[in-house]
């Protein structure tokens, strides 16, 4: 592991308490969306390796066969040149979608279309507030690109087969949404490569030194 | 003498940020519990009179903690402060017995309020 790119105790602790006043708005903005209770945990925090990933993510849903659906969307410091960027990855489980359905009220039966509507739909809701909460509290303006659907209903490695990792290491944030008495579960990675972990150092140094 | 009081919550900036809103001239004799079930020994010693509680937290969470002062019976004070903004997640608390509920992050100026608010300082 390159130890530079490790975050100290101190960094960790702060970047996890960033995430949790993040995650605390981006939950009411759920909970408002579907009328419900949101439940929220711990926020984990990990520096990973490229070869890593798929492992880290399989663990996360709950195995390598398990299928979910994905969205991603990037973000970036609008701000400056060099800035923090990374990714945003929403993962839902299949039972995920009848749930969703139930809560809103869906009439019709699900389609591959109406399923990729909700998909967006609470992609949008988590990834504004949550990367908003973050952005505000480092002093960083973010902007999004346009969120896209990864893959539905397939294992996790399938739905980053895509992607061409272009890093040795990142940050990864994983947040999960659970819903009382429902089998609704949605996890938010959130994954942030190399030379982005520099800057995002740098800010919480800052917020630590502010204590 | 000192009003013993514990500040419970998972993270060390968030347990300082609490400690750095306090009033500076308060009489109190700190304790510090990194999750609920440190919580929950410290408020048995008899160091939570005054307790600011997080509610997403390891081992045993805030409601958990809320839960289990009700049963064993301690007199504490319970002013929880988290990220959670639910309204149902305040009205949960409320009715666990916590005394208010402050939105993190916390500064000194929210607390005090309602520190205030109650006669507490």
């Amino acid at each position: 592991m390159n130890d530079s790119l490790a975050l100290t105790e101190d960094q960790r602790d702060c970047l996890q308490e960033v995430v949790n006043v993040a995650m605390g708005q981006a939950g009411d903005s759920l909970a408002r969306f579907l009328e419900v209770f949101i439940h929220l945990s711990v926020p984990r925090i990990r520096l990973v390796e490229r070869d890593e990933l798929n492992a880290e993510l399989e663990k996360m849903v709950g195995g390598a066969v398990v299928p979910v659906s994905g969205v991603s969307q990037g973000f970036y410091q609008l701000d400056t040149g060099s800035g923090i960027r990374g990714e945003a990855i929403v993962v839902f489980t299949d039972s995920s979608f009848k749930e969703l359905a139930d809560l809103l009220a869906y009439d019709d039966e699900l389609t591959t279309e109406s399923e990729k509507e909700l998909l967006l739909d609470v992609t949008n809701i988590l990834n504004g507030a949550c990367l908003n909460g973050v952005g505000e509290q480092i002093e960083a303006e973010l902007g999004f690109s346009p969120p896209s659907i990864m893959g539905q209903h397939v294992p996790i490695s399938l739905l980053l087969e895509h992607q061409q990792a272009t890093w040795d290491h990142a940050l990864l944030v994983e947040i999960t949404y659970t819903l009382e008495d429902r089998s609704f579960s949605c996890t938010m990675f959130l994954l942030m490569p190399g030379e982005s972990i520099e800057v995002v150092k740098q800010a919480l140094d800052r917020l630590l030194e502010d204590l | 003498m000192s009003i013993p009081l514990l500040i419970c919550d998972d993270s060390a900036m968030a347990r300082k940020q609490v400690k750095r809103s306090l009033p500076e001239d308060w009489d109190v004799a700190v304790t510090m519990a990194t999750n609920g079930v440190e919580g929950m020994e410290a408020i048995r010693a008899g160091q939570g009179e005054m307790v600011f509680l997080d509610l997403t937290m390891p081992e045993l969470d805030g409601y958990g903690v809320l839960q289990a002062i009700k049963e064993e019976g301690h007199k504490c004070i319970v002013i929880v402060i988290s990220a959670d903004i639910q309204p149902e997640a305040r009205e949960r608390v409320m009715a666990l017995g916590a005394l208010d509920f402050i939105k993190k992050p916390v500064d000194g100026k929210k607390l005090q309020d309602v520190l205030r608010k109650y006669g507490l300082i």
